[in-house]
């Protein structure tokens, strides 16, 4: 049955044209992407079930786990969902982006190999290594605070991931170096540029956390005699949030893909698109910096021209992707008769599809939970009232949960119908998840929010709210919102489940069949037109985003005023 | 023809723009410009930056720093009264050294803040409001003096809101605010 799992109807070249999406696609491109896909999926699996225990603790009613096992725990959910289960399929999707959509082989498919066995390895090493951390060794967290020491081991499973992530990466820049040498020339299509620019933020990252884990491991190891704290969590934030944007960009690159393939969205401007890709590369990794704002060390220019991803840079980008991926629903479904007044377009959309129920999902929810409180907790000053908070805790729930996770999970879907080639098991469940998950994690976001800045309850902390041990002051008047938050994140944990079972279940036992036009948007794929796209009318979009930018100034404006109300602070 | 799969047409480039979209764009920069100004004139005109000189300094140097200041510190209620207007602080595992302080409301204190050991989070909110709430960081090796001018009395509670090993969560001090403080 294994085999059976990376065995499709190839020609005798190894290729096979995909009836959903029309790619010609090579044995050895789709098969590492199955592999990186279901790796993740574990990953978000044993991420998945350290969530348990954090939400059970932080949710004091229960108290789970002692302090020790709370960080332990806190430590796994964090490394094996924000890290394992997102780099994987990032792996998954530069490989997508690349080598299929351009409908070649996978280059040096060795180095692939290479690359999985080494993260792997890298990820089963911090595992270990926090599993069984013990005095004088504190659990890491996802931060390692050094001076705090984690484990040696730890620090060198992150190198070691690192490295394999840097060499399971090469095969999509030599796929793009042949498509440049070999190719017919012109642009890359929107979605393998989308692709690049992640690997290129990528790299970026990347690089900067080899830096900072040597830095640390050698440190560890006394071969450094000291570390120093403010240089440690400058590198480290270069991976530290640097992955997150990795994330951001590949989620958005997923949006383009997915609403073009289920839902007819096109392209209304590679101009704007493109443009937007590129003001990523320059300016998202700026955003790094948000981590250091209510920091000593670093001087009020530094922290505004950072903080602001000089001038807003990468916030125009988001702007515009916020515009163009709508836009591009809406004009791609008109453009098929599939209008119907100001939001006919998206109501008799295929919401029945998980796989475009949860891109649509992820979209709305990381603009409007993610996105704004992100820019806003960015700025330097709103920053001391949600940093080290549970209200960061929400802002990332917001873009890797509701965000980049919705997205993923909508992705993998589709990787079982077109890749795998599976019908679902529990198809209503299916059909269903994408509605659960995102409605329990918002709830759930939004407590950790409100709980954060309305209550001041920090993040990675076993117990604040009921006690405080040593003193009688405790933070109980959050712990109304905390019953919510509790209820709900199980339930989340639940719906979270419940797309590991049906996933599995339809990988495993699904029936094989090749993918029907049920996938397939009203009049195909490739729907020809004379008239345009760019002059499709984008009324409904352009209601959205503005009730868009109403909520972010509502947003924007409360915040400042609770800010004000503060004692002064600085000069 | 608009697939983000397919290569664009030669000339996407000269491709016009949607009327809406153009608009868009133009509120987005717009926007963009208002977060930033925003951002940089509370600098100048706001109550609330978390702005202060750091300087290098040795454990060893910061410990000596803080002993000496509470020798010469007088007390009240338990609490140290500062004897100028210099306040220091530092983390170490799981205690605030130089707290509780007692300080006057409407006078500007310089706090001195840093660590001895790890980095700890210094994270201030009143008893009765908990919605009002700040959180600035203390590293070791480095010693942050930032301003701050209380207006309201009341008992300030500190907690450390930075990982610092497994007794975290027990790590609390009190500033006492009060209108007149007469040792």
């Amino acid at each position: 049955m294994i085999f059976d799992l990376f065995d499709n109807d190839y020609d005798e070249d190894g290729f096979r044209t995909c009836n959903v999406t029309g790619m010609s696609i090579h044995r050895s491109v789709e098969n590492p992407v199955k592999v990186f896909g279901l790796t993740a999926v574990v990953a978000l699996v044993v991420g998945g079930f350290f969530a348990i225990g954090v939400a059970l603790t932080r949710w004091e009613f229960v108290g789970l786990l002692g302090p020790e096992e709370f960080y332990r725990w806190l430590s796994l959910h964090a490394w094996n969902l924000l890290i394992f289960w997102m780099v994987f399929l990032e792996i998954a999707i530069l490989y997508v982006g690349g080598p299929m959509v351009l409908g070649r082989r996978l280059p040096i498919p060795k180095i692939a190999k290479v690359g999985w066995g080494t993260m792997v390895t890298g990820a089963l090493v911090i595992n270990y290594a926090i599993w069984t951390t013990e005095a004088p060794n504190q659990a890491p967290l996802l931060t390692s605070y050094a001076p705090l020491p984690s484990s040696p081991y730890f620090y060198a499973g992150a190198i070691i991931f690192i490295l394999g992530s840097v060499v399971a990466a090469l095969p999509f820049f030599v796929s793009l170096w042949q498509e440049k040498s070999w190719g017919e020339g012109g642009s890359l299509p929107l979605v393998t540029f989308g692709a690049f620019v992640t690997s290129i933020i990528a790299v970026e990252a990347l690089l900067g956390g080899l830096a900072v884990m040597v830095y640390a491991f050698l440190w560890r190891i006394e071969i450094l005699e000291s570390i120093d704290a403010a240089v440690y969590r400058q590198v480290f934030w270069i991976i530290g949030h640097g992955t997150q944007q990795i994330n951001l960009v590949a989620m958005v690159t997923v949006w383009y893909f997915l609403t073009h393939i289920v839902g007819g969205a096109e392209v209304v401007s590679e101009k704007v698109s493109r443009t937007a890709f590129v003001l990523y590369i320059f300016f998202i990794n700026l955003g790094a910096a948000h981590h250091l704002l209510s920091d000593p060390v670093v001087s009020v220019s530094w922290r505004i021209w950072n903080a602001s991803y000089a001038f807003y840079g990468a916030t125009l980008a988001s702007l515009i992707h916020a515009f163009a991926i709508p836009a591009g629903i809406e004009a791609g479904r008109r453009r098929r008769g599939k209008g119907g007044g100001l939001f006919g377009w998206l109501t008799n959309a295929p919401w029945k599809n998980p796989v475009f129920s949860a891109t649509i999902f992820s979209i709305i929810l990381f603009g409007f939970v993610g996105g704004i409180t992100g820019v806003v907790m960015g700025q330097v000053q709103l920053n001391m009232t949600w940093v080290r908070t549970l209200a960061t805790v929400g802002h990332f729930h917001g873009t890797v949960a509701l965000g980049t996770t919705i997205a993923f999970m909508g992705l993998v879907y589709f990787v079982i119908r077109t890749m795998f080639m599976r019908e679902f098991r529990f198809g209503r469940l299916a059909s269903l998840q994408p509605y659960l998950y995102a409605a329990t994690m918002t709830a759930a976001t939004l407590m950790l929010m409100y709980i954060g800045l309305l209550y001041g309850v920090p993040r990675r902390i076993h117990s604040v709210v009921r006690d405080i041990p040593g003193t009688d002051f405790s933070l109980s008047a959050a712990e109304p919102l905390m019953m919510i938050f509790g209820v709900f994140a199980l339930l989340a944990i639940i719906s979270g489940a419940a797309f590991v079972v049906v996933a599995l279940a339809s990988v495993l036992f699904g029936e094989k069949k090749v993918p029907g036009s049920d996938l397939v948007p009203d009049g195909g794929v490739d729907f020809e037109s004379d008239e345009p796209v760019h002059k499709f009318d984008m009324r409904g979009t352009f209601v959205i985003t503005l009730i868009f930018l109403g909520a972010f100034i509502v947003v924007y404006i409360a915040n400042w005023y609770l800010l004000s109300q503060l004692w002064s602070i600085g000069p | 023809m608009g697939s983000p799969i397919k290569p664009p047409d030669e000339d996407w480039w000269d491709v016009p723009v949607n009327r809406r979209e153009s608009i868009w764009l133009g509120l987005s920069v717009a926007w963009s410009m208002i977060l930033f100004g925003w951002m940089s004139l509370w600098t100048r005109i706001g109550d609330q930056n978390p702005i202060g000189e750091t300087y290098d300094v040795s454990t060893e140097e910061y410990q000596e720093k803080v002993e000496s200041y509470r020798e010469e510190a007088e007390t009240l209620d338990g609490s140290i009264v500062p004897p100028s207007d210099d306040i220091y602080v530092a983390g170490i595992r799981f205690q605030w050294r130089g707290l509780p302080v007692v300080v006057e409301t409407g006078k500007t204190y310089k706090f001195h803040i840093s660590s001895y050991d790890v980095q700890h989070g210094f994270s201030i909110r009143p008893e009765d409001v908990l919605s009002q709430h700040t959180n600035l960081l203390a590293l070791p090796g480095y010693e942050w003096v930032i301003e701050m001018e209380f207006d309201e009395p009341g008992t300030y509670h500190v907690i450390c809101n930075e990982f610092c090993g497994v007794g975290h969560s027990s790590m609390h001090g009190v500033i006492e605010v009060r209108d007149e403080v007469n040792v």
